[in-house]
């Protein structure tokens, strides 16, 4: 199936050197897109997903809400999250917000993981973990600005949504936009989903009165392959705390790349500092020192 | 639906009301989207709480529960004061100008002509047409006459007068002494000005006169600014006249399950025929079926009163089948010029062809096609007098099939303590159920439960992926559904459950005799595994088969003897063909199943996808389609033309099977709505076919919070009769009963059996109550907080779900607060079966009244006081 | 407080004592006591098992020449935590033991100040001031214990991770857990040098527990004085012209 191609790797966490057959094929970026505007909150997409996955029931309990879980868990990659929203003019908005793993063109995840191959950037801009590969560092945590990997304490690995790359591998889309049954999620190319999304924001502000509509594609981390409608996109901490501007710490990036290297090299000069010294100082000893023995 | 689901995708407008689709319908509700995204239609959603609906709503109002009749009221005044109606339409496919009897009164005092008030019923005498011709032009004259004949009203003699046809010979027979009942006039008496002070559209607009935005705001508690922007948005797809614009209207139990439920949906079908919706591509009047094959079980005879095909059930009046038929086939009533087409005048047809396929050979013209096997309904016996007489001791013995009679309710410990007097009780189940372990219930002591002498049987039933056979959905639509898995263990499927139930009775009845043996010996059951007939022939029975060698004069076709019939137009009362459900007559002809079919083709984008399954009747995906064209036959929007009338062919031709007489020309003016004798839709319903007014009248909920405002002296609706057993207690605002509740689903369960699998407990784990903020602060209670729900019934205990979904309201003046109970919890189940909930049940709350017309209990709506558990 | 620790250090000096043998030979003495010596070597036991595993999470391309040594990544990662516990608790333990003479003077203050001429320019004998520590080892010890502390916050931070801590908590923690590793490896060479090829003689009181006395009284000539009771200038001297007769 030629749609195979869509896995090419494009970038391998902590992996140093060329990655294995790059830039050899030319692939479309895929993107799913979730018009909030049209989402029910009916979770479709939740249990499409664990039963795709095969994953195992996670206990809940009851917390006010509609909403499955505060959060996705290791075992629950894909939540809808639901708030309530009071307007100034008193009227209430019911926000629903599919949440799920953002698949950024510059994955803070990625950046931050130290495991060489544990997760991948394929050149259709899924990131995916390779949990054959995963240290359970939890640093791709601190490095999402979603707050999406989860570690499982059992297997000591993270894991989260792959936006079925075993699926789009194979020609297919993912499990939660076959499930979903309004059509609120759609999946496709990015420049296409792109396109409906801004063509629907515009319906939504001509059309429906909403006059900050529009789409969530945040630059700050190179867009990503997961984008929104938003009734306003000018909050989107509304829908559940989707970050305004997600940032990857500068740790992971400064810190990772560059100055851990350059440190780690000087203290390296230790080794090398007190080698200059023994051959030009020279040790020092107990004294007195007993004098040379002249040769004979 | 009287359209689909599909078909929504048409509308430019839709007002939901009394149902939640996203959450209960997510599936269909794709096309109300759809709707949205391309043609920008907006939406207006009415409800007691902001729901996954209203989430996605343009505009959402936040109506007292059942306060439905006066929001619906306002919109018909508001729509005839702003003139935001479909004069043609009207005129013409309604029953506007025709005029009503004299001596018909409005219900001014909440009550109409003709009550009596000591049985609790309507004489309809008066409620019915003006026999006569026409009188357009003619109204002031009447009016004059008017004053004085309005006093003779209530004193003058209903059984004989002017209008009433010949009395029927069933009824001079069968209640000797009383006056035969009333029928139709043939000749209507109407005035196409629409002036007349009798005629239906003057006496509609006087009667919503009362229900002005203030009086709706009194009632339903929506702000009057709310409700006129609501007003405004939905009846103005009428502005100026402008026929082009489509609305519908979409419902579902919300309406129903009300003292005054099927009223509800009366008056939205009133607004729709008033903007001249139905028939209309993204128009009509919307029951949204709240289960997989709830429309299925309807037209299969799955309620007391009918048999399939919504023939008349029998009553101990009809003598014979001749006295059957006078009674149940109508004859057309309409005014002289025009014609109706009366389709229910084939009754006799359809009836035979039932019997036929009932009882086979047996059923012969001598013994009136065996129409005395058919059991005689002398009562009610609809849900709650079967629970009502299981309670008094009558009824001894149960099968519960695919349902959880105590959950269900209402009142769920009458049905408890009903099923402890029982003496034996089947119940067909995939888990163990509330009610097949109703002697469980928490509160019976273990000295108790010795005490309870009722013999429970459980069968393994079979799941829905188990089985093949038929769904019939909401749009009407036959699909055939194959078997996904077999069923395990010792599980079987229910025909074969129930052939050996009935082969074992028929049995006995061979060795025993008995008092009537013959409907159970000779009850058809030709089928080639009889302890396992195959459901694909039970299809083909209901479908009908020739008996004999038949010829359509028409078609001068011909079906030889044991074929399949190709529609209800080839049955024949004769006893030559036979047909289990004259409705699904055409769903497996000769031609195959037509409800297996899987085409995708949509030719007119319409989405009518006319070879996809089979939708009764005949395939006819929007009903009524005759009424969206104008008198001459053209569509009203030509760029959504579903049927139209094609002159060369001298036909009605379309995208759609016209519903309609095919050949009918536009010019002999035959009605579109073909199953009413008048052939027009009936804002006015005449004689008997509702119980409690020819009108919506709004009543307040047998539990409500004020006095009704439009008559407080009739606060109830006066044909609704309490039950009279020690557990039938109502609540009132005296007794400390202040808070409105109502009940509903979610979508991440369904009913009572998905507490038991873990996929569902995940996604919602535990029962809760739904309350606004500012009680929750009133009882110092915070979200997560168990709290106990009490009405004159029962006790509910669950965890609160403090929301701003739902804001406290002013109703007529008084602060009052709403709270909502999602059903599924009971007793059995994941979080139960782990203690993890009170085992308290929704339906204990509710109260045991029902709907006059259609029987269904009144779930929501009811009052609760709320406290801290 | 205070008092209860040296019981606590008595109780184990003295179990270490019975079980622990020194070997200390004529012309020696007995410098470090084996509870010492047990520590020390227990906290560079773990301080290696958790630099060596957590390389391989430190830098991604020495995690291949790393991580294998302790059965692959996910193994690397589980255990380092428990290299860092062990290392913590040993050093904890020792800096109960040292307390008394890792404490800052006067004279530590003049030593720092003329620590380039200490690296660059040495002078045969150490100031007669210098004790039982010198202010190098002294700042090298309150340095690792500074680390130490900063190890144990941020690791314990890393190890239970952001869902408790939040991510710019987990950030942050990573990089000053790194500085503080970067800082202690720096030390690591400088110490294992003097101790070893830097300062010949230095090492065996660590194995056997003692040093030379001529040792002692040219690196720490005040705690030569404690506790021989003779003044190391003087003793050197001695020995300096003992050492010149014998050769004549």
């Amino acid at each position: 199936m030629s749609d195979r191609r869509t896995l090419q790797i494009k970038q391998i966490s902590a992996h140093p050197g060329p990655i294995p057959g790059e830039g050899v094929q030319r692939d479309l970026e895929v993107c799913k897109l979730v018009d909030t505007t049209t989402c029910i909150g009916c979770k479709a997409c939740e249990v499409a997903c664990v039963e795709w996955n095969d994953m195992p029931f996670t206990p809940t309990t009851f917390d006010n809400t509609y909403q499955t879980m505060p959060e996705t868990a290791w075992s629950f990659w894909n939540l809808i999250k639901f708030n309530e929203h009071q307007r100034e003019d008193g009227t209430i908005q019911w926000l629903m917000r599919k949440d799920q793993c953002m698949h950024c063109a510059d994955p803070g995840c990625l950046r931050a993981c130290p495991a060489d191959g544990a997760i991948v950037q394929y050149s259709n801009g899924i990131v995916d973990f390779n949990q054959e590969n995963c240290i359970g560092c939890e640093f791709c945590v601190s490095g999402c600005p979603f707050n999406i990997p989860k570690f499982n304490p059992t297997t000591k690995k993270v894991y989260k949504c792959t936006l079925c790359s075993d699926r789009v591998g194979q020609g297919l889309e993912p499990a939660c936009i076959k499930a979903c049954p309004t059509g609120c999620l759609k999946f496709g190319s990015k420049d296409d989903m792109k396109f409906i999304a801004e063509e629907r924001a515009q319906q939504l502000r001509e059309h429906f009165g909403y006059a900050n509509a529009g789409v969530y594609d945040p630059a700050s981390i190179g867009g990503t392959h997961v984008i929104y409608v938003l009734h306003d996109a000018t909050r989107p901490e509304l829908y559940g705390g989707l970050p305004k501007d997600p940032q990857i710490p500068w740790s992971y990036t400064v810190w990772k790349w560059l100055a851990k290297p350059v440190l780690g090299t000087l203290a390296l000069f230790g080794l090398l500092g007190v080698c200059l010294h023994y051959v030009t100082v020279g040790p020092r000893k107990s004294q007195p020192e007993p004098p040379p023995r002249k040769e004979r | 639906m009287t359209n689909g689901w599909i078909d929504i995708k048409n509308t430019d407008m839709m007002l939901i009301m009394g149902g939640n689709p996203a959450e209960n319908h997510p599936c269909g509700f794709k096309w109300p989207i759809e709707a949205k995204l391309n043609r920008n239609a907006k939406m207006i959603v009415v409800d007691p709480r902001l729901t996954r609906t209203a989430a996605i709503a343009d505009l959402y109002l936040q109506i007292r529960a059942g306060a439905d009749i006066a929001f619906l009221g306002g919109l018909i005044n508001y729509a005839i004061q702003n003139n935001r109606i479909a004069h043609d339409y009207l005129v013409n496919f309604t029953n506007a100008a025709f005029l009503i009897k004299e001596g018909f009164k409005l219900p001014e005092d909440g009550l109409y002509s003709g009550f009596d008030s000591e049985k609790k019923t309507y004489d309809k005498a008066t409620w019915n047409y003006e026999e006569g011709g026409d009188l357009t032009g003619k109204a002031v004259a009447a009016m004059a006459a008017a004053g004085a004949a309005a006093h003779k009203a209530h004193t003058s003699d209903t059984g004989g007068g002017q209008g009433h046809q010949a009395a029927s010979r069933m009824g001079a027979k069968g209640s000797a002494g009383t006056p035969p009942p009333p029928m139709l006039p043939p000749k209507v008496a109407y005035d196409l000005s629409l002036h007349h002070p009798r005629c239906v559209f003057q006496l509609l607009k006087q009667q919503y006169s009362r229900y002005t935005p203030e009086m709706v705001e009194r009632i339903t508690g929506i702000p009057q600014d709310q409700f006129l922007k609501a007003a405004d948005m939905f009846t103005s797809i009428r502005k100026d006249g402008d026929m082009k614009q489509v609305a519908t209207i979409i419902y579902a139990v919300g309406w129903t399950q009300h003292s005054f439920g099927t009223q509800i949906i009366r008056t939205a079908a009133m607004l729709q025929l008033l903007l001249g919706n139905v028939g209309r591509a993204g128009g009509g009047v919307n029951a949204l079926r709240g289960h997989s094959n709830i429309q299925g079980a309807t037209d299969m005879a799955g309620i007391f009163e009918i048999l399939p095909g919504y023939l008349k059930m029998p009553t101990p009046a009809d003598t014979d089948f001749a006295a059957y038929l006078k009674r149940i086939t109508p004859t057309a009533s309409k005014p002289t010029q025009w014609d109706s087409f009366n389709y229910w005048s084939n009754t006799p047809k359809f009836a035979v062809s039932f019997l036929k396929a009932m009882y086979g050979p047996a059923a012969t013209k001598q013994n009136d096609w065996a129409f005395h096997y058919l059991p005689k309904i002398d009562r009610n016996y609809s849900w709650v007098n079967i629970w009502n007489d299981m309670y008094e001791g009558k009824v001894k013995g149960l099968f519960a099939f695919g349902m959880n009679g105590v959950m269900i309710g209402p009142d769920s410990q009458k049905n408890i303590d009903a099923l402890k007097k029982a003496d034996w009780l089947v119940v067909c189940e995939i888990y163990p159920d509330e009610t097949s372990e109703f002697w469980k219930a928490p509160g019976i002591s273990p000295d108790e439960m010795k005490k309870i002498a009722t013999t429970v049987y459980r069968l393994p039933g079979a799941g829905f992926a188990e089985k093949d056979g038929t769904f019939v959905n909401s749009a009407r639509w036959l699909q055939w559904k194959n078997v996904a898995l077999p069923p395990p263990g010792q599980a079987k499927v229910d025909q074969e459950i129930l052939a050996t139930i009935f082969l074992k009775v028929r049995g006995l009845y061979q060795k025993e005799g008995g008092k009537f043996p013959d409907p159970i010996l000779n009850l058809s059951w030709a089928y080639t595994d009889r302890k396992n007939p195959s459901l694909s022939e039970v299809a083909k029975e209901i479908n009908g088969k020739a008996l004999a060698d038949i010829t359509d004069p028409k078609t001068n076709q011909t079906y030889k003897a044991g074929q399949q019939l190709p529609g209800f137009a080839a049955l024949k009362d004769d006893g030559t063909t036979m047909s289990g459900n004259w409705l699904y007559c055409g769903s497996w002809t000769e031609a195959g199943a037509m409800i297996q079919r899987r085409g995708t083709e949509d030719p007119s984008g319409l989405g009518v996808y006319p070879n996809w399954a089979w939708s009764w009747p005949m395939n006819r995906r929007v009903m009524y389609n005759r009424a969206s064209c104008d008198l001459d036959g053209k569509p009203w929007d030509d760029s959504r033309p579903q049927v139209w009338w094609d002159e060369a062919k001298q036909s009605w031709v379309g995208n759609d099977v016209p519903d309609f007489k095919p050949d009918s020309n536009p010019k002999d003016h035959m009605g579109p709505f073909i199953m009413n004798p008048e052939g027009v839709g009936r804002l006015f319903v005449p004689l008997g076919a509702m119980a409690d007014g020819p009108f919506p009248e709004y009543y307040e909920p047998i539990e409500s919070p004020i006095a009704n405002p439009l008559h407080p002296n009739q606060n109830n609706n006066p044909v609704v009769k309490k039950y009279k057993t020690d557990m039938d207690k109502y609540g009132s605002v005296d007794q400390g009963y202040n808070v409105i509740c109502t009940t509903y689903r979610l979508t991440e369960h369904y009913h009572y059996w998905t507490k038991n699998n873990p996929m569902n407990v995940q996604l919602v784990p535990e029962p809760f109550v739904e309350i606004p903020v500012e009680l929750a602060d009133k009882l110092t209670v915070r979200g997560g907080d168990k709290i106990k729900v009490t009405s004159a019934r029962s006790t509910y205990i669950a965890k609160a779900m403090v929301t701003r979904r739902i804001r406290p309201m002013k109703i007529d003046g008084k602060d009052t607060f709403q709270i909502g109970i999602p059903i599924h919890w009971g007793f059995r189940g994941i979080a139960e079966d782990e203690d993890k909930t009170a085992k308290t049940l929704a339906n204990q709350l509710t109260p045991t009244v029902i709907d006059p017309n259609a029987f269904t209990p009144e779930f929501k709506g009811f009052l609760v006081k709320v406290e801290k558990a | 407080m205070g008092t209860a620790v040296d019981r606590f250090d008595d109780k184990a000096r003295g179990l270490f004592d019975r079980i622990g043998t020194n070997d200390v030979y004529q012309g020696e003495l007995l410098r470090h006591r084996p509870y010492t010596r047990f520590l020390h070597w227990m906290v560079a036991l773990f301080f290696f098992l958790a630099l060596f595993s957590g390389f391989g999470i430190y830098l991604p391309w020495l995690f291949r020449w790393f991580t294998p040594i302790f059965g692959g990544g996910a193994l690397a990662r589980s255990m380092h935590p428990w290299f860092g516990v062990g290392f913590c608790f040993f050093f904890g333990l020792q800096v109960l033991n040292w307390l008394e003479p890792m404490l800052w003077s006067k004279a530590d203050t003049e030593w720092i100040r003329g620590l380039k001429n200490h690296v660059l320019k040495p002078e045969k004998l150490e100031p007669t001031e210098t004790g039982f520590f010198n202010a190098g080892q002294k700042v090298q010890f309150w340095e690792i214990t500074i680390g130490s502390v900063v190890f144990l916050i941020t690791g314990i931070i890393l190890w239970i991770g952001a869902g408790t801590f939040g991510r710019i908590t987990v950030a942050v923690s990573y990089v000053l857990h790194d500085i503080s590793a970067l800082v202690m490896l720096f030390g690591i060479f400088i110490h294992m040098y003097l101790s070893t090829f830097g300062q010949p003689g230095t090492f065996h009181s660590m194995t056997r527990g003692s040093v030379a006395e001529s040792w002692a009284w040219t690196f720490h000539p005040s705690w030569y004085k404690q506790v021989t009771g003779r003044d190391p200038r003087q003793a050197h001297e001695e020995a300096r012209r003992q050492m010149e007769t014998g050769r004549r």
